[in-house]
C-alpha cells in the first residue's frame, strides 16, 4: 500500500503530490490520483481560467475527495458531467475539518480565478473542529495520533492555534494527560461504539436508542459550534462571489435514524447571517427508498458509494446552477 | 477495438497479476513483493490492485480476465495419480483435496471478492497452464516466428510442451506428461542436496561448477531414458512424489549412497557432484530438445518458458551449441509468468487483438521493468515522515557519478530507481551493486549483506556494447538468463590441485579467477545481464559513469533482499532491509542515504527467522 498522505506545515498533512494509487476497499478498491498540489482533483490548479469555463472551488472531507469510489464517481465529477461548461477544483482532504479547509483554501485558492465556491461540510466535522488532535494508521498498522492546525476563540476572533502542528505522531501513552479530550475518536462512546460495531448491531442499536451522534449542534452557544460557525462566517464573509454551503449528511440522517434538525437549524443561521446560499441536500435523499438509501452507504465503510455520490450530484446540480445563473463565465 | 485483458496465477507458487493493453503489456508483478512472503501461492490480491493501478482502471473496464491455468485439468491429474498410486497415496490425496477442491476452484469467487466485478464480460477465462507459459515467451520475444518449448515440473497434466509460434497463432504440437518431468527430476535432486523444491533449485545450479558430474552415468542409467528427440522417461522406481509427500524414496537414497543431506549442513563433495551431473543430463535434453524443434518446425528462433528454463546455465550451454539463430526466454519464466501468459492468450486469442512488436527490434518485455515505480514525492515524503537523513542530487549525471564512486571506493549500494522487476531477477532496478574487480567483495556481501551460503556467485551487469570485452556472448543478455564465459584473456590461473582435493568450498571460493573475480564463478563462467540504454537508461548511466571512473565497465548486480526475503518493492522495504544489513549506501530514486548517518533502528521482528530459508 503506498503511502499517500505527507505533512504540511499549514493543513496539517495533503496528498503527496501526484501520487497516483489504487486503494484497496472493500467497495473492491478505488483509483484515485493528485494533482500537482497534492489534492485528489482531475485538474491542475492553474490561476487563470479557460475561455467560457465556470470554475467552481469545492472544499470538503473525504466524502469530497471521494474515499471508497474511484475519480470520476465522486459528487464533484459528476457535477461537471451534468453543468456543462463547469470545471469543479476539488480541494477534499481525508480526514480534515472544516478549520483545515479554511487554511487550504487560504493556502492554495485564494489567488485562483473562480465563480463560486461550494463548502461541503460533513456534519461530523464539527467533531475534527473541536479536536486538536486526530488518530490516524501508520504503515505498520498502528494506530498513532497526528496533531492537527486547530482554531480557538479569543474575544470572538479566531486565533490559529498549533501551527505548525508537530510532524512526529504521538502514541496514546505519549499524549499528555490535559490533551486526552482534544483528540477526535469519531465521536461519543468511543469503545461502546467498536463493540456494538464489531458485533454487527450498529443500526439497530443506533435505531433504537434514537442516536444523535453530534449533539455539539444542539446549543447555539455550544464552544464547538461557535468555532465552527465563526469560521465559516469569516470565510464566506470574505468572499465576493457566491458561496453554496452544503452540510453533507452522514448515513443516520439520510437513512432517519437520527433527526437532523439541530444541525439543519444552525447551518440556515449561518446562511441566513453571511447571506450565502444553502442547500441542504437531505430532502432530496429521503425521497429515495429506504432500500436505495442504505446503497449510499457501503456494507461497512460509511463512506459514500458510487451511488450516494450520484444522489448528491442530482440533489446539489440544480442548486449549483441556480447559483451560477447571472455568473458570467470568464476568460 | 481496444482490448484490455488482467492476467492471473495464484495457488501453486508464486502468484502473480498482470495487465495487456491492446498487445502491449502494461504491468505484471508477483503477489511476494507486496505481501512479503516469498513465492507466496495466495490469491495475488495485491498483485491485481497494483496491475490495475498502473492501468488506472476500474475492474469493470476490463475485457477479459484470464486464469492461467484450468483447475479441473488438474484435479483430474491428482485424482488419477491418486488412484494409480493406491493406499500409499492417500496422504497426498487428502492434501490436494484441500489444494486443489478448498481453493483453486474458486477463483471467480476470489476475484469478486477482490475487485468487486468480474470484468465487462462478467466471466473469468481458464487457459491451460503450458499454453499461458508458451503465450509468454512468445508474444513478448522480438521474433515473427519461433519455435516454442516449455519445461517446468507440471501443469495440468503437462510437464514439457513443444510447438510453434506464428505471428498471434500458438500451436503446440508436442507434450511429455507427467509423471514424467525434467522439472521434477531437478527438483529431486535439489531436495536430496538439501534444498528447497520450487525455490532452492538456483542454488543446485549454482553448485554444479564446483563437482565433477561422477553421477551423470547412474543418473542417466537408473532414473531417466533419454531417446534422440530429447524425449525423456522416468524410472518412477526412485521417486516419492507420485505416493508420498517426498521428492524421493529409499531406492534413490540407495542409488546415491544415503539420506539427503540436512539443510543448513556441511555441503559435501557428493552433493557437488551430484549437482555437476544432474545438471549435466538436463543440459543435455535441452539441447536435444531443441534439436528437434528445429528439425520438426525450421524456425529460425527458439523461445522458451516454465521453472526449467531459468536455468541459465542451460541457456548458455543451448545458445553456444548454435542450433538457433535467435533466443528469447520469458524472464518470468516461472508460474508467475503464467499471469502474463494468460493475459497475452486473452488479447490475442480471445480478443483476435494483433500482435505488437517492437518497431526498433527489441522485445515487448520493456526490459522486464513491469512493477511498480515511486515517484521522487513519494520517496520524499516517505523519508520526510520517518526523519531519515538524506541528501537529494536531482542532476542525474553528478548523482551517478557519485554512486559510482561509492561503488569503486568499495561500499555495497542498496539501489532502488524505476519499475520494479517482474520476474526472480534484479536487473538494476532492485538490486544492491558492488565492485566486481573488488577480490572481498563476494564475501563480504554474502555474509554481511546478504546472510547466505557463500558458495553462490554474484552476477554481472555489464554495459551493452561493452559485454564482448568481459564475455564470450555475442549476443544481448539483458534478463540475466544467459552464462557465458568470462573471456579467456581475463583469466587467473587457479591452483588445481588444491581445488581438486578441496573438501572444503571455501577454499575453492576464495581463489580469485579474473580480474572481475566476484562475478567470475569457479569454472570461469558469469551470469550475465547487458544493459541497454534502451530498456533501462538510468542503470546503463550508472555503468557508463562507473566506466568513465574506473575504466571497468562490469558491476555486481545482486537482487535487493537478505536471504529468504522477497526482493524489495517500496521505499520502506528498501530501507528496512538496507538498516538490517552492512549495505553502505541507499539510493531511493534521486536521494541518497548513508548508513552511518542514520538514527537507531528499532526492527520489528525477527527477521532472521521469519524469512523462510530455500
Amino acid at each position: 500500500m503506498r503511502q499517500l498522505f505527507e505533512y504540511h506545515p499549514v493543513i496539517g498533512y495533503r496528498f503527496i503530490p501526484g501520487v497516483k494509487a489504487r486503494v484497496p476497499h472493500e467497495g473492491g478498491g478505488y483509483l484515485m490520483r493528485a494533482n500537482g498540489s497534492g489534492f485528489r482533483c482531475r485538474h491542475e490548479f492553474t490561476p487563470t481560467k479557460a475561455p467560457g469555463v465556470q470554475r467552481i472551488l469545492l472544499f470538503g472531507d473525504s466524502f469530497t475527495a471521494g474515499e471508497g469510489v474511484s475519480d470520476g464517481q465522486r459528487y464533484g465529477d459528476r457535477l461537471e458531467t451534468m453543468i456543462p461548461g463547469i470545471e469543479v477544483f476539488n480541494f477534499g482532504l481525508p480526514g480534515t475539518g472544516t478549520d483545515q479547509h479554511y487554511l487550504a483554501y487560504q493556502e492554495y485558492a485564494a489567488g485562483l480565478e473562480y465563480d463560486a465556491l461550494v463548502l461541503g461540510v460533513l456534519v461530523e466535522n464539527i467533531l475534527r473542529v473541536k479536536a486538536r488532535y486526530r488518530i490516524y494508521q501508520n504503515d505498520q498498522g498502528d494506530e498513532v495520533i497526528y496533531a492537527k492546525p486547530y482554531f480557538e476563540l479569543d474575544h470572538g476572533r479566531l486565533v490559529l492555534r498549533q501551527s505548525p502542528p508537530p510532524r512526529k505522531p504521538l502514541t496514546e501513552a505519549e499524549l499528555p494527560p490535559e490533551e486526552r479530550e482534544s483528540v477526535d475518536r469519531g465521536g461519543r462512546y468511543h469503545t461502546l461504539r467498536r463493540v456494538v460495531k464489531r458485533l454487527g448491531l450498529r443500526d439497530l442499536a443506533q435505531r433504537l436508542t434514537h442516536y444523535q451522534p453530534y449533539p455539539e449542534y444542539n446549543d447555539p452557544m455550544d464552544p464547538a459550534w461557535l468555532v465552527m460557525q465563526a469560521i465559516l462566517t469569516q470565510w464566506i464573509g470574505g468572499q465576493d462571489r457566491p458561496v453554496l454551503l452544503v452540510p453533507i449528511p452522514f448515513y443516520q440522517y439520510v437513512e432517519q435514524t437520527s433527526d437532523p434538525a439541530a444541525y439543519q437549524e444552525r447551518f440556515r443561521e449561518v446562511a441566513a447571517a453571511t447571506g450565502c446560499s444553502l442547500h441542504d441536500p437531505l430532502p432530496d435523499l429521503w425521497r429515495h427508498s429506504q432500500e436505495a438509501r442504505r446503497g449510499f452507504r457501503f456494507t461497512r465503510d460509511p463512506h459514500l458509494t458510487a451511488a450516494g455520490h450520484q444522489a448528491l450530484a442530482e440533489s446539489l446540480a440544480p442548486a449549483l446552477s441556480r447559483l451560477l445563473e447571472g455568473v458570467e463565465a470568464g476568460g | 477495438m481496444s482490448a484490455t485483458v488482467l492476467g492471473l496465477s495464484a495457488f501453486y507458487h508464486d502468484s502473480a497479476a498482470a495487465l495487456v493493453q491492446d498487445g502491449e503489456i502494461i504491468a505484471a508483478a508477483q503477489e511476494e513483493r507486496f505481501s512479503r512472503k516469498k513465492h507466496d501461492p495466495r490469491f495475488p490480491a495485491r498483485a491485481l490492485n497494483y496491475c490495475l493501478e498502473e492501468g488506472f482502471l476500474d475492474p469493470a473496464e476490463l475485457d477479459a480476465i484470464v486464469f492461467y491455468d484450468n483447475p479441473l485439468l488438474t484435479w483430474d491429474r491428482v485424482l488419477k495419480n491418486c488412484l494409480q498410486a493406491g493406499e500409499s497415496a492417500w496422504e497426498q490425496f487428502n492434501q490436494a483435496c484441500r489444494s486443489v477442491l478448498g481453493i483453486k476452484v474458486w477463483v471467480r469467487d476470489y476475484i469478486r471478492a477482490a475487485l468487486g466485478s468480474l470484468g465487462r464480460a462478467d466471466r473469468v477465462l481458464f487457459t491451460e497452464h503450458h499454453l499461458a507459459h508458451a503465450a509468454s515467451a512468445f508474444y513478448p520475444s522480438p521474433f515473427e516466428a519461433a519455435a516454442i518449448l516449455t519445461l517446468d515440473g507440471v501443469g495440468e497434466w503437462e510437464t514439457t510442451t513443444l510447438g510453434l509460434g506464428r505471428d498471434r497463432t500458438l500451436e503446440l504440437s508436442q507434450v511429455i506428461h507427467y509423471p514424467h518431468s525434467l522439472g521434477l527430476l531437478y527438483s529431486a535432486f535439489t531436495y536430496f542436496c538439501g534444498f528447497k523444491v520450487n525455490s532452492g533449485e538456483y542454488k543446485l545450479m549454482g553448485l554444479a561448477p564446483y563437482g565433477e558430474p561422477r553421477y551423470y552415468r547412474t543418473i542417466r542409467d537408473h532414473l531417466i531414458d533419454v531417446k534422440p528427440d530429447g524425449s525423456f522417461r522416468l524410472n518412477l522406481d526412485y521417486f516419492g512424489y507420485l505416493d508420498s509427500n517426498y521428492m524421493t524414496n529409499a531406492a534413490f537414497h540407495d542409488l546415491f549412497g544415503g539420506p539427503p543431506r540436512q539443510p543448513e549442513s556441511f555441503i559435501t563433495r557428493r552433493e557437488r557432484d551430484l549437482a555437476a551431473s544432474v545438471q549435466q543430463v538436463l543440459e543435455e535434453v535441452v539441447v536435444l530438445l531443441a534439436r528437434h524443434l528445429k528439425r520438426e518446425t525450421g524456425a529460425p528462433n527458439l523461445v522458451m518458458a516454465g521453472g526449467v528454463a531459468l536455468n541459465c546455465v542451460a541457456n548458455g550451454k543451448l545458445w553456444r551449441e548454435g542450433i538457433f539463430e535467435g533466443l528469447w526466454v520469458q524472464p518470468a519464466s516461472g508460474d508467475a509468468g503464467g499471469a502474463l501468459g494468460a493475459a497475452l492468450l486473452g488479447a490475442h486469442i480471445y480478443l483476435d487483438q494483433p500482435r505488437r512488436r517492437n518497431p526498433n527490434g527489441r522485445d515487448g518485455q520493456k526490459g522486464s521493468y513491469l512493477g511498480p515505480a515511486y515517484q521522487p514525492a513519494e520517496v520524499i515524503a516517505f523519508l520526510e515522515r520517518h526523519q531519515y537523513p538524506y541528501e537529494r542530487i536531482s542532476d542525474g549525471e553528478v548523482r551517478l557519478r557519485r554512486i559510482a564512486q561509492a561503488i569503486a571506493e568499495g561500499k555495497v549500494v542498496g539501489y532502488f530507481a524505476g519499475r520494479m522487476e517482474f520476474g526472480p531477477r534484479a536487473l538494476g532496478a532492485r538490486s544492491i551493486l558492488g565492485d566486481a574487480r573488488n577480490p572481498e567483495m563476494q564475501s563480504r556481501m554474502n555474509l554481511k549483506i546478504k546472510f547466505r551460503e557463500s558458495f553462490r556467485p554474484f552476477a554481472p551487469s555489464v554495459l551493452a556494447e561493452e559485454a564482448g570485452n568481459y564475455f564470450d556472448l555475442d549476443v544481448e543478455s539483458p534478463y540475466m538468463l544467459l552464462v557465458a564465459p568470462v573471456r579467456e584473456a581475463r583469466r587467473l590461473p587457479v591452483d588445481a590441485a588444491a581445488y581438486a582435493q578441496a573438501e572444503d568450498l571455501r577454499t575453492i571460493i576464495n581463489q580469485a579467477r579474473s580480474d572481475i573475480p566476484a562475478v567470475t564463478h569457479v569454472d570461469y563462467s558469469a551470469r550475465v545481464q547487458t544493459v541497454h540504454p534502451a530498456d533501462n537508461p538510468d542503470y546503463h548511466g550508472l555503468l557508463r559513469a562507473f566506466k568513465d571512473l574506473t575504466g571497468c565497465g562490469v558491476i555486481i548486480n545482486t537482487s535487493f533482499n537478505v536471504r529468504g526475503e522477497p526482493i524489495v518493492c517500496s521505499p520502506q522495504d528498501a530501507y528496512r532491509c538496507f538498516r538490517r544489513t552492512q549495505m553502505d549506501l541507499l539510493v531511493l530514486e534521486d536521494c541518497l542515504l548513508w548508513q552511518q548517518d542514520q538514527p537507531p533502528f528499532a526492527d520489528t521482528e525477527d527477521w532472521k527467522t521469519a524469512y523462510e530459508l530455500d
